[in-house]
């Protein structure tokens, strides 16, 4: 007997959201056949899981280009504390 | 200071996420590295530069703290400096300093006496920083023009467990199982956690969109 795709209620589904993310393909529910009709059926659901996608892929961006730098004299006190060091070659 | 200790291994450390561009080649990398070892001054330096915005950038999203950024960006680089001979080339450069930086992190964290690190603080958030269970009640969308400014700024209202989960796993693209190991944690519980955080990350952003949109209205 083939398997029967689990049904869902929206609490179970809330409920196993961390790990139904952690599984899914990409990190994608959304695209994910087996969570058509829970998706479909639960408007809320739908949301809650459409909008962590977009955060977690947002996030993503994050990563790139770094814009924030340190202030212009940590260098220079990175070198102080190199020059205190014994056998340093920053003197 | 022993920060190899937490698990830095120079073979663990890959990138988890294929799509995390974590390592991508950089000019002079290698030479300045090579001349760095062998106690070159102006290599060191160089290695700051290519690599300092890296370093700060991840020590301030960790620590949602300027000074304190600053602070353990500067240890970092200090520990560098002592460790640079270790390097033995089985992993990408900037992987190596990526951990040795989360690690120096970790270990500052653990000797403020947080309860972060052991996630205590995530796992019973006092009622104002746990996310809001509205599961079942229709809330406004999230507009889909939360841009990273947006959500860089809502991350560093994170309280400061949930962001260390967050943003090892959806931004730095860590794997569940390499955070519980940093974290001294079950992955089970990185996974909780990464959800709670993003849980919260939406409701600040609904809140932010709501308030500009009120705000628009005027």
């Amino acid at each position: 007997m083939a398997n029967e795709p689990k049904r869902w209620t929206c609490e179970e589904f809330e409920k196993a959201l961390p790990d139904l993310f952690e599984n899914a393909q990409g990190g994608k529910l959304s695209a994910d056949p087996q969570f058509a009709d829970i998706l479909r059926d639960c408007p809320q659901a739908a949301e809650l899981v459409r909008d962590l996608e977009y955060i977690a892929e947002t996030a993503r961006l994050l990563l790139e280009p770094e814009v924030d730098a340190p202030s212009s004299d940590l260098w220079q006190k990175i070198e102080r504390e190199l020059g205190d060091a014994p056998g340093s070659p920053v003197q | 200071m022993e920060v190899q200790g937490y698990g830095m291994t120079q073979t663990k450390s890959t990138p988890a996420a294929g799509h995390f561009k974590r390592n991508p080649p950089i000019a002079g990398e290698a030479d300045a590295l090579e001349r760095a070892k062998n106690g070159d001054p102006d290599a060191f330096s160089k290695l700051y530069a290519l690599h300092k915005r890296r370093v700060y950038t991840l020590c301030l999203r960790m620590l949602g703290n300027v000074s304190e950024a600053e602070d353990m960006t500067q240890e970092a680089f200090l520990h560098l400096y002592r460790k640079l001979g270790s390097f033995r080339g089985e992993s990408a450069f900037s992987t190596w300093l990526h951990r040795l930086t989360v690690n120096l992190v970790l270990m500052h964290l653990r000797k403020k006496g947080l309860q972060l690190v052991s996630l205590e603080e995530t796992i019973n958030p006092s009622e104002e920083d746990a996310p809001k269970r509205d599961f079942g009640s229709r809330d406004p969308r999230l507009s889909g023009s939360v841009e990273r400014v947006a959500l860089e700024r809502a991350v560093s209202t994170l309280p400061p467990g949930y962001r260390l989960v967050f943003v090892l796993h959806d931004v730095e693209g860590y794997e569940h199982n390499e955070i519980a190991g940093m974290l001294e944690c079950s992955t089970g519980n990185s996974k909780s956690q990464l959800h709670k955080a993003r849980l919260k990350l939406r409701e600040i952003l609904r809140q932010n969109d709501q308030a500009a949109t009120l705000q628009e209205a005027k």
